[in-house]
């Protein structure tokens, strides 16, 4: 039966584990890393469908599913699924974003045929009806409000991605507009079900105590028969240049002045990726980066600053958030941000502390690799979003081919004040309503 | 005790080391009126130590890939290290600064006074840690746990670098700490790495500050309480209920893990089925007690909509008596226990895991294993002796309930939920 599968490529997933990709005939990928030190599986379906995908109306689609894939099939009566998963020790669990959706079993190595069976029955069987549509409706508005109406980092993120993108999908929310959540219709969930839900969009990835010739039987006898969905053609939006800067402001409930900067970034395969990671490190990822020294230890004027640079596969954000100490604001810490970022601009960092970035670099790489879960998260995510999971090992690279050249040029190239987006969240006054300012 | 309990668990999985180093004593241990000092005595010796001041000692652990993160519980402070298994003698080198030669500099203990109050900023724009920090206050206050381990406005004018530096040598002595290690190591590199580390330290005795467990009236019965916490614009209340109950490590420990998993340990439990299932109130529901070295609280956590806060709250604390008056059924412990038996390979899985899980149990002065263990004694646990533990420790009738959301909006409705007389206090005040 195993003579189905075609062997695509094959790479190291660390130390004595190696990542082998196999599809079948209808399309379904299936990434196996044997990693025997503990009696357990991942095993993570991918589906290369995410808030992108949706369209404006019906945002929040896509994460939708990820509440509704967990509840009856036409084997399953309601809870059972998860009832089946809990009785093993196991854990099942779900992340939905910008490029892609998964769906996560932590398994018992004895239950991988129970997982694999589990996988293939919602792929297939999901019971679309009012009721448990609108029981998950009201848990997804309550998983909003916990998240973004109640948080302010969750409203600063929400805002940051509204305003610096005007066009492409990434400038609505993964977890949909509150309006959108609440007026997706049954007909659409059950169409966008059908649409990409289906084994030529998705990839298994098994990683622990298996055997790889069983996990291959096993998949071919439960997905095997289903047949390839007619995927649509994906429209490529390419988010017009921006050319000036954008600033919102609101008043929160809070204690200080917070803020989050987005800086236009390309995508994560872009071979300018690996620097902008660099200088996020540099600015603000470890006790020793510039703007943590600057801000929260020589001038005392933030309480916290972290970077971030997002991992999306079209053009996305390198991230500063800051939260302001007592008596400064938001506009002293950016005028503070813009000097050193002319600092760096003009004056290249040295070679020593781009090395100790990287050293950082390479213990961000194994850790992500430690134990079942985190290895195919990680396999999973460049195979869903860069297309293929050898990019894990490419972009490693690529961060250790960083120069000094390379960071100063990166920045002169994307770290300019006409490329972000500020949003900035003040403690409430009533006299001051919500604004935005300077948009283009 | 001769000389520090040393966990070492090689794995060579990748080319990293991880150390935890537990102090025993941690905020529990913080003198009345001045909270927050366990924290500050830690966070002052992580920023300078032997021949570097904060910068240097920052910019060496970055320049070899390495991280020193200091946490402060109930019973421990703990320094957390990462290293690349080449960069190991040098990280554990700036380590056993830390710990034996810390600078304790006027400016960054001046610094730090002037940054804590910040971090109860953060925590007060967030309403799942504020709910809980309240919660961890009231729900018994004269309780060693009730005192917050980072401190209060008012605790952190009377901290003194003084006292943080005696409080540092004092605790820090090799017989007081808990050194664990992972990864990329052997037996004998894990040796010369723990020699290192302890051979500047007074091989010392257990501090006579840390609390020990007596005289705590873990019995004691306050009534229904209700405290909310009142911030503006909020959408949601964000809901903790709970009371003192047994300690981790208590003979009925077994019992009372299957209790919580049954209740609000699993999706499949009472709590999500009934909150989140079956009603759509809230995100999650769960609970859980918390595992310490004294008796700690059993608590129950969720996030209902504003509007049905108060339904909310009654409905699970309807669940909560019922549950501690009937316990769970048959199949509710045949199901949880199977869970638990099944889960644990997930927790002891990677070195790093079975390192920290074993650094855990011995702070908490548990038996060699005990953790990795339990699901060997829940195996075996009958239903009746489950529902029995539920009726000794679970007592719906005394507990707090703190509720962070919008009094204009909630007031009346939490006022209705027989969860006890409402206190209304201001998100800022604590």
């Amino acid at each position: 039966m195993a003579q189905s599968w075609h062997l695509e490529a094959e790479a190291s997933a660390g130390r004595g584990v190696t990542a082998r990709r196999f599809r079948l005939a209808n399309g379904l990928g299936l990434i196996a890393a044997i990693d025997r030190r503990a009696p357990i599986v991942a095993l993570q379906t991918w589906f290369r469908v995410g808030s992108r995908h949706e369209r404006p109306g019906a945002t929040g689609m896509a994460h939708l599913f990820e509440h509704l894939m967990f509840g009856q099939t036409e084997q399953l009566p309601p809870g059972e699924f998860d009832r089946m998963v809990e009785r093993t020790g196991g854990e099942s669990n779900a992340a939905t974003w910008v490029d892609w959706t998964y769906y996560r079993l932590s398994l018992p190595a004895r239950d991988l045929a129970l997982g694999v069976r589990l996988e293939a029955e919602r792929m297939q069987h999901l019971v679309l009806e009012t009721g448990p549509v609108e029981s998950e409706r009201d848990v997804v508005t309550n998983e909003r409000r916990e998240r973004v109406e109640d948080d302010v980092d969750g409203w600063l993120d929400e805002q940051l991605m509204a305003h610096a993108f005007t066009e492409h999908p990434y400038r609505w929310p993964t977890i949909g507009w509150m309006e959108d959540i609440r007026a997706l219709a049954l007909p659409d969930i059950r169409a966008f079900y059908r649409t990409w839900y289906a084994p030529n969009n998705a990839t298994i990835v098994c990683v622990g105590d298996f055997d790889e010739q069983q996990l291959r039987e096993l998949i071919e006898q439960h997905y095997g028969h289903i047949p390839p969905a007619q995927l649509p053609e994906v429209s490529h939006v390419t988010e017009p240049e921006q050319t000036r800067e954008r600033i919102v402001r609101a008043p929160k409930p809070i204690a200080t002045d917070r803020l989050l900067i987005g800086y236009k970034a390309p995508g994560q395969d872009d071979r300018d990726w690996a620097a902008l990671e660099i200088v996020s490190t540099l600015l603000a990822g470890c006790p020793s980066a510039r703007l943590h020294r600057k801000l929260v230890i020589q001038d005392e004027s933030a309480s916290s600053v972290d970077a971030q640079l997002t991992p999306f596969r079209d053009p996305s954000l390198l991230r500063l958030a800051v939260t302001t100490a007592r008596g400064h604001s938001a506009d002293e810490i950016v005028q503070t941000i813009d000097r050193e970022l002319a600092t760096l601009r003009e004056t290249p960092p040295s070679a020593s502390e781009v090395e100790k970035a990287k050293a950082l670099a390479e213990t961000d790489f194994w850790s992500s690799l430690v134990d079942v879960d985190g290895k195919a998260e990680a396999l999973g995510h460049y195979e869903a979003a860069l297309g293929d999971f050898r990019k894990l090992d490419v972009i490693a690279k690529r961060l250790t081919a960083v120069t000094a050249e390379d960071v100063a040029r990166v920045v002169r190239s994307y770290l300019v004040p006409a490329k972000r987006t500020i949003v900035i969240a003040e403690p409430e006054d009533p006299d001051a309503p919500e604004s935005e300012e300077d948009g283009e | 005790m001769s000389g520090p309990v040393v966990i070492v668990e090689p794995s060579p999985d990748t080319p990293l080391v991880w150390f935890d180093i537990s102090i025993r004593g941690g905020a529990s241990a913080d003198p009345i009126g001045i909270e927050g000092l366990h924290r500050h005595a830690a966070l002052l010796a992580r920023r300078g130590a032997g021949t570097r001041d904060r910068a240097a000692l920052d910019e060496t652990l970055d320049s070899l890939g390495a991280a020193l993160d200091i946490s402060v519980s109930r019973d421990s402070v703990t320094l957390s290290g990462l290293a690349l298994s080449r960069h190991l003698d040098a990280v554990i080198a700036l380590c056993a600064d830390v710990l034996a030669d810390p600078l304790f500099s006027e400016e960054e203990h001046a610094r730090l006074l002037r940054e804590t109050p910040q971090v109860l900023d953060e925590i007060r724009d967030d309403d799942s840690a504020l709910a809980t920090r309240w919660f961890d206050w009231l729900c018994c206050p004269t309780h060693p746990y009730g005192r917050t381990s980072l401190g209060t406005e008012s605790s952190l004018l009377r901290i003194e670098r003084q006292a943080a530096l005696e409080l540092w040598k004092k605790e820090v002595v090799a017989n007081n700490l808990v050194i664990g290690l992972a990864g990329d190591i052997d037996e004998a590199t894990a040796a010369r790495v723990v020699q290192r580390l302890t051979e500047r330290l007074p091989r010392g005795n257990r501090p006579t500050t840390i609390v020990e467990d007596t005289g705590l009236d873990t019995e004691a019965r306050s009534g229904r309480r209700l405290i909310l916490v009142d911030k503006p614009d909020r959408t949601q209340a964000q809901i903790r209920i709970g009371h003192l109950a047994l300690r981790y490590g208590h003979p009925d420990t077994p019992a009372i893990s299957i209790a919580e998993a049954a209740l609000g340990g699993m999706f499949s439990s009472r709590l999500m089925q009934e909150i989140r299932v079956k009603r759509g109130w809230s995100y999650g529901a769960g609970c859980a007690l918390r595992r310490s070295r004294l008796p700690h609280w059993f608590e129950i956590w969720t996030a209902a909509g504003i509007d049905v806060s108060g339904p909310c709250v009654q409905l699970t604390l309807e669940l909560f008596a019922d549950y501690a008056a009937n316990g769970p059924t048959d199949d509710e412990v045949d199901f949880a226990r199977s869970y638990l038996v099944g889960a644990m390979p997930f927790h002891v899985a990677t070195a790093r895991q079975r390192m920290q899980l074993a650094v855990r149990d011995a702070v908490f002065e548990l038996p060699a294993g005990y953790t990795a263990n339990l699901p060997q004694v829940v195996a075996q646990l009958s239903a009746d002796e489950v529902r029995a533990a539920c009726a000794r420790h679970l007592r719906p009738e005394d507990t707090v309930t703190v509720a962070v959301t919008t009094a204009e909006q909630a007031k009346d409705a939490l006022s209705g939920a027989s969860a006890g007389p409402l206190t209304v206090v201001s998100h800022d005040e604590y």
